[in-house]
């Protein structure tokens, strides 16, 4: 594998993600645009008088033309600038930034223990497959597919927050040790919801990797079970995980929006949610875009992480380059 | 972009079971876990058709007198915050909560069926525009994307339903395309075309009624997807409107005096995963049933 080529795919997959971040910054550019009435009426709200409205026109350069007021937008955007908030005059990235704090160990903490757990329970289900164990992770995992995050997040919340009353129910506590006990129960609403996917995933792979001739060869040389499964199963199987990883990572935005919503955290998702319903653009905006930055960056992640796993792609990319 | 192929979008549960239950269990029996599936989707039909016969009282009465009351006779799942019976508003809201995923997945699979029969058919360009866009609309969040342009452009429940059926189109879509692609050179279509059927002859008579089993399991999925996306919609109260009885808004509403009533939250919570849960259950069982019949013909 030369440097080379690995700077030339790396090169092509930054290019493409700014070309998609390009066309969403268009796309949540129109937004305002779009939204019945006109920006000018999104902004000032259903009873501004014509007056209000000409000066929130002239205020916004909504006169511009088109292109001067996207340029305008982007040029903002890019320095994280996206004007402030209508309903509170915070500016949107300092919204955004109180926002993660919840947000950011939320998903983190929920996408790794998804990440041990689902692949650790799918491969002894796989290895045992048609045993109790695997029979029983496959009726869970069935049960916790059907589930929406939010229903799960309200049983867990009656359960143990308010029948049990171990944990605290609503809004994410200051301090490192009260904000982690109010993490609780919403990391492990996500939790629940991601291992099924990944676990559903793995057993599916990893039984169809232990068919394999190479793995019986593996045997037949007589490595132990451990060491074919670390070196030989969840390596082939790794491209298939990585790859759900990818998406799991993406629903965990959208299911985080429900939960954060369910808890009252306040969290980026729910901020959307609040923005969505006092019809805040700047912020929809700022959210969408940061959503969207997330999502290419992920997607990126996964990518490189085919290189590393699996040599197969790095041979192929080497003599296309 | 990064996506899994078709063979993984499958749910896991319709190709083990088809290989390793299947031979064991003698055939004609029906599976418990399908028959409370049937059961449960029959009886929430039921409640969907005719909600005036089966609700013990009206669900959109209110009493402030008798608000949050716990369980007893009178109200079995109790009252609300209004005083409105839980139980009634439970089964009057077994309309919206099934209609709206029926007309989602039904309009999701008839889009995915034509575009796969089409596009793997024929392949070609129109191929690789459609699964190139199909994959993009498959890597983004469909929840975050639907709320957004619902909310953006005021609400609308068709809206919602437009925005999700073109969000759910890409997994029936892999699933049917592979299918199309693996059948498009097998010798029956091959004979086919060697005694001149016309393209779209082979594709509606020839291919379309070999994708059956497909089908259904894409219609029970894009069911069960819908339910999912459409409950979140009216949990987030951009579903339908304020006061009308659906489960996820009962959900969102009642959810505040959860230690006072819990039951006013947790059973549509209940409803909607048992729904889905029967439909995961009833549709991987009905594939199942159609691919044998298919193998022994």
């Amino acid at each position: 594998m030369t440097g080379k080529a690995i700077a030339t795919f790396l090169a092509r997959r930054l290019a493409a993600a700014v070309l998609v971040l390009l066309v969403v910054s268009v796309v949540v550019f129109l937004l305002i645009h779009l939204a019945p009435g006109g920006p000018e009426q999104a902004v000032g709200g259903e009873f501004a008088t014509p007056q209000q409205l000409a000066n929130i026109r002239a205020s916004l350069g909504l006169d511009d033309p088109l292109a001067a007021q996207y340029w305008q937008f982007l040029s903002h955007a890019v320095t994280l600038d996206f004007g402030s908030s209508i309903a509170t005059r915070e500016p949107v990235v300092d919204a955004i930034r109180s926002g993660l704090g919840v947000t950011a160990p939320l998903v983190l903490v929920s996408f790794l223990l998804i990440c041990l757990i689902g692949t650790a329970l799918g491969t002894l289900a796989a290895y045992r497959a048609g045993g109790p164990l695997d029979r029983a992770t496959v009726g869970l995992a069935l049960v916790g597919a059907s589930a929406p995050a939010f229903v799960t997040a309200l049983i867990l919340l009656t359960i143990f927050g308010v029948q049990l009353q171990w944990l605290p129910v609503f809004g994410d506590g200051d301090g490192f040790v009260e904000r982690a006990r109010h993490l609780v129960l919403p990391i492990a609403t996500l939790t629940i919801a991601g291992t099924t996917a990944m676990l559903q995933i793995t057993r599916t792979r990893v039984k169809e990797v232990l068919g394999e001739d190479h793995v019986t060869f593996a045997r037949a040389r007589g490595l132990s079970s451990r060491y074919v499964i670390e070196r030989s199963v969840l390596r082939n199987a790794g491209i298939q995980i990585v790859t759900r990883s990818g998406t799991i990572v993406v629903g965990l935005v959208s299911w985080g929006l429900l939960v954060e919503t369910t808890f009252g955290l306040d969290g980026v998702g729910s901020l959307l949610v609040k923005a969505i319903n006092a019809r805040d653009i700047p912020v929809i905006q700022g959210v969408t875009l940061l959503i969207a930055a997330f999502i290419v960056t992920v997607n990126v992640v996964v990518d490189l992480l085919y290189f590393a796993l699996d040599p197969r792609v790095r041979m192929q990319r080497e003599v296309r380059a | 972009m990064s996506v899994p192929d078709a063979r993984l979008a499958l749910p896991v549960r319709g190709r083990s079971a088809a290989r390793g239950r299947g031979r064991r269990r003698r055939r004609g029996r029906l599976p418990l876990s399908v028959a409370l599936s049937a059961i449960f989707l029959l009886a929430a039909i039921a409640c969907a058709v005719a909600p005036g016969l089966l609700a013990p009282q009206d669900p959109a009465l209110i009493d402030p007198a008798s608000a949050l009351q716990t369980a007893s006779d009178a109200h079995l799942l109790g009252t609300d915050a209004l005083g409105r019976d839980v139980l009634s508003r439970l089964v009057a809201g077994a309309r919206s909560a099934l209609v709206g995923p029926l007309i989602l997945t039904t309009a999701t699979v008839l889009l995915s069926t034509f575009l796969a029969l089409v596009a793997g058919y024929l392949g070609g360009w129109f191929d690789a525009v459609v699964s190139r866009v199909a994959d993009t609309i498959y890597a983004l969040p469909a929840l975050i994307v639907t709320i957004v342009i619902v909310g953006v452009f005021g609400g609308g429940w068709w809206l919602a339903i437009g925005v999700l059926v073109l969000f759910n189109m890409p997994t029936g879509l892999r699933i049917l395309r592979a299918a199309v692609i693996e059948r498009r050179d097998l010798p029956y279509v091959e004979a086919a075309r060697t005694i001149g059927v016309g393209r779209w002859s082979i594709m509606t008579r020839h291919l379309l009624p070999n994708l059956e089993p497909l089908i259904v399991t894409c219609f029970f999925l894009g069911f069960t997807y819908g339910m999912v996306e459409l409950s979140a919609l009216s949990f987030l109260g951009l579903g339908v409107p304020p006061g009308s009885p659906d489960w996820g808004r009962m959900l969102a509403e009642n959810r505040v005096q959860v230690s006072q009533n819990a039951w006013a939250a947790v059973a549509p919570g209940i409803a909607i995963v048992a729904t889905v849960l029967s439909a995961n259950i009833l549709g991987g069982w009905l594939y199942e049933q159609l691919e044998r019949r298919k193998r022994e013909r």
